[in-house]
């Protein structure tokens, strides 16, 4: 029960973590709850075997970017077991309609680039050094800043 | 937008998310409590379902094998059992290849390797039991059609009519089946070869 009390705890200071990833690799209400379920259901299963020999959120972020690529076309789902509140997954709040057309602008962009680039520029963007992104992606430190510097030119190309 | 830009929106965005604390407790139990495999695994289970009637079929024709009694029937019989035998085999192997992937222990790298070469090889055996089936649709036909009605379909029917007025329906089917199969598998071998250059 301590370890279920602890695990709860995690995910609520975390929950950010988990909304932008789901966001950024999904596209349709079904789908997010769907994904946003499965990587807590993920995180739990492998909670035991958190050895804290990394970082809490590096084994967030692997675990959440696994199950986005593992479990999103595995099938195409049908709903989610679990009804979620709307107001978890919704847009962040705010009254400003331009801010918001711009997140989800924001959103669009990263769902365009592929499954290596769409999660190192998630992980970049989310303010991680190059060795972080290494750690969880397990792309070399060289190979994540070529990999940025092209995504940065398929930034260009897709608004031109 | 660019990532630069990119960069301070979503900064912008993410502090509007921390400040949105909406989970709670009860619901993030929940859905540690869900039994989601069962979910997850509901291709496997038509897999499974699909095997246990090619298995009755396969029994069915190995029981009664006697009763076909020229050797285009005999023929046709065996292709079928093969088919019978072969397609669940392939597809609930590729399905497992695909469910054993270690979420917990792969970086991102090593499951979306796993992953796409799991899905070229799933897609090539959806493929090839397409026409699988396809064939297993012409050779159990006749083969039935004895077994069950105790006619020989070759003599008594217009079945090899059936067959060539089906034929162009089932070649653009195959068409449109195959250019589908092969875009997808395409797009996951194109995902390996840029993960062999990362690598």
């Amino acid at each position: 029960m301590e370890n279920k009390k602890e695990f709860v705890e995690i995910i609520k200071d975390n929950q950010a973590l988990i909304y932008k990833v789901v966001k950024v690799y999904t596209d349709g209400k079904a789908e997010e709850q769907d994904l946003y379920q499965e990587i807590i259901y993920q995180l739990w299963k492998s909670f035991a075997s958190f050895r804290n020999e990394s970082k809490l959120t590096t084994w967030m972020y692997r675990i959440a970017l696994n199950t986005a690529i593992v479990h999103l076309k595995k099938e195409q789902r049908k709903g989610s077991q679990v009804s979620i509140d709307e107001q978890v997954l919704n847009q962040p709040d705010t009254s400003d309609t331009l801010k918001e057309e711009q997140f989800a602008l924001l959103y669009a962009q990263i769902r365009k680039l592929n499954s290596i680039d769409k999660a190192i520029v998630l992980l970049y963007l989310e303010g991680k050094t190059h060795q972080e992104i290494s750690a969880i992606t397990g792309f070399s430190t060289t190979n994540v800043a070529t990999r940025l510097s092209r995504i940065k030119q398929k930034i260009i190309a897709q608004i031109k | 937008m660019e990532l630069e830009e990119m960069k301070s929106l979503w900064e912008e965005m993410s502090s509007k998310i921390e400040k949105q604390s909406k989970i709670t407790d009860s619901l993030i139990l929940k859905m540690t409590n869900q039994n989601y495999r069962r979910k997850v695994n509901k291709l496997m289970v038509y897999e499974v379902i699909g095997a246990l009637v090619c298995l009755l079929g396969l029994l069915f024709m190995a029981v009664n094998f006697y009763k076909l009694d020229t050797w285009y029937l005999q023929v046709c019989g065996l292709v079928s059992a093969l088919i019978l035998i072969l397609l669940p085999v392939f597809s609930i192997k590729a399905l497992c290849r695909m469910s054993r992937i270690n979420i917990s222990e792969n970086n991102y790298q090593q499951t979306l390797k796993a992953y796409s070469k799991g899905k070229v090889q799933f897609l090539m055996v959806q493929k090839a039991s397409f026409y699988a089936g396809a064939i297993l649709l012409v050779s159990l036909l006749p083969v039935m059609g004895k077994l069950i009605a105790g006619h020989d379909f070759f003599k008594v029917s217009n079945i090899w009519l059936v067959y060539a007025i089906s034929f162009p329906f089932f070649y653009y089917y195959a068409v449109w089946v195959s250019n589908n199969y092969t875009k997808s598998v395409l797009e996951a071998e194109n995902m390996l070869k840029e993960l062999a250059e990362v690598a």
